[in-house]
């Protein structure tokens, strides 16, 4: 199918996009990979009449470390940059690890991060990775410039604080602390299809190798990403057994999600689904933080 | 698919039950409702728009029909509409039971039959938007019932 008629613009710089996106307000649909928008457009589900193509903004593209070991993402910096890039998986593991997930090859060579952010589809792995690791987003338009906490971006089914006028510039995912791991883990119908459900999970131990944090979020068990708050509550404190892992995650699948059902799988199996993915999360992410535990001295 | 849960309401019986027999102010809780007109007894016509995420064009005409009306416990409704996206067709059952301490504890279940593009494309979130919609449409529910009581309309007979 074909899209219906719309007006195209193509910045060259991250000024005149948010000169245009200022100017088209909610008419406006800023265009970064078209992995999603594109195939709405074409189906007619979407049909916005101007579309802001941000490809020819160079300087939204990029990864850099920043000062603090963290891991600065330019909006525009395609999906497969950050798989192949040594940066990432140095700086931020969990990131890295879930990549692979997002679909396939062809589409991740377009796909960006900001992109899959922004449009915060609950089945989308990227905003449950940077709602674990507490990344944290830079929103420019034409007047200011703020940074919002993962915590308060995502509102909702596909719905995020970003208003009219407004361009997600780049992405702070922050050091990892020290005596920490991180895992990823997805279920899905075959590679590449949307998620039944998936778990990005971030575990800090403190010095005596008990749990400080532990930060599970789940992905296609909700509206966006989902905290699975009863992980942190159960585990602080604790020693990461295997008993005390799974308790915890069968709490949090009876206790934190609301999972829909769909021809694909009903609730109940996500829900079991949700709770075998946490627990083998929360294994894997707490072996990489006990063996830092015992390098880094309390 | 099916839509089904339970919600409580503060507040008595009667005034829910009003609430939900007025047209007007459904229009205004629906989430995505442009207008609901009384055509008749007990049918109601109107105009939803639901904008999803990138999905901005979904317009959809609607026609819903009470019957087995037993105030101000139970009714059911027969739902159909369509868009130039698809269609939905099906009915709902809604049962409110006073409950201890003077709220009012509405249980509803709906079947829903949805076609075309809508359920092609967007299977995997019918679900999920079913559920947000309700939530949003009982929650401001919740809150017309509110105003309406602490706008000195009548109070309810057992202070809780």
């Amino acid at each position: 199918m074909k899209p219906a008629p719309f007006e195209y613009r193509r910045p060259g710089s991250v000024e005149e996009a948010l000169d245009q996106l200022a100017a088209y307000g909610a008419d406006a649909k800023p265009l970064a990979g078209g992995q999603s928008l594109v195939p709405a457009m074409n189906f007619r589900l979407a049909q916005p009449a101007v579309l802001i193509d941000l490809n020819g903004v160079p300087e939204l593209a990029y990864l850099r470390a920043d000062g603090g070991d963290g891991l600065r993402i330019g909006a525009m910096t395609r999906q497969r940059a950050v798989e192949r890039s040594a940066l990432a998986a140095q700086a931020a593991p969990l990131v890295h690890e879930a990549m692979p997930y997002i679909a396939h090859p062809q589409i991740r060579n377009r796909g960006t991060v900001g992109g899959s952010i922004a449009h915060a589809d609950p089945a989308a792995e990227l905003p449950a990775v940077m709602l674990a690791l507490g990344a944290r987003f830079e929103v420019r338009n034409r007047s200011d410039a703020r940074w919002i906490p993962a915590e308060q971006f995502f509102t909702g089914l596909f719905a995020t604080v970003l208003e009219p006028g407004d361009l997600l510039a780049e992405i702070a995912v922050p050091a990892q602390p020290p005596r920490s791991g991180c895992a990823f883990e997805e279920v899905a119908r075959r590679h590449g299809d949307y998620a039944l459900v998936g778990v990005a999970a971030v575990v800090v131990l403190d010095g005596h190798r008990r749990c400080r944090d532990a930060r599970v979020v789940l992905l296609s068990v909700g509206d966006g990403p989902v905290l699975a708050a009863s992980i942190a509550q159960q585990l602080a404190g604790e020693e990461l057994t295997p008993d005390a892992i799974r308790d915890a995650a069968e709490a949090a699948a009876t206790r934190d999600i609301d999972p829909p059902s769909d021809i694909h799988a009903s609730a109940p199996y996500r829900r079991h689904l949700a709770a075998v993915l946490m627990r083998r999360a929360l294994t894997r992410a707490a072996d990489p933080a006990r063996t830092a535990a015992t390098r880094v001295p309390t | 698919m099916i839509v089904e849960g339970a919600y409580r309401f503060e507040g008595p019986r009667q005034a829910v039950w009003d609430l939900l027999q007025d047209p007007d102010l459904l229009a205004r809780a629906l989430p995505g409702a442009q207008r609901l007109t009384r055509t008749g007894e007990d049918r109601y016509e109107g105009v939803m728009r639901a904008a999803i995420g990138p999905v901005t064009a979904g317009e959809f005409s609607v026609t819903v029909t009470l019957h087995d009306k037993v105030p101000p416990e139970r009714f059911a409704m027969t739902l159909e509409g369509s868009g130039s996206l698809g269609f939905t067709r099906g009915g709902a059952r809604v049962e409110l039971r006073e409950v201890q301490g003077g709220g009012t504890s509405m249980t509803y279940r709906a079947e829903l039959r949805v076609g075309g593009r809508l359920a092609g494309l967007g299977q995997r979130l019918l679900d999920s938007v079913a559920k947000s919609m309700t939530r949003q449409g009982l929650d401001a529910l919740r809150r017309e019932l509110q105003a309406r009581l602490a706008g000195g309309e009548r109070q309810p007979d057992r202070s809780p």
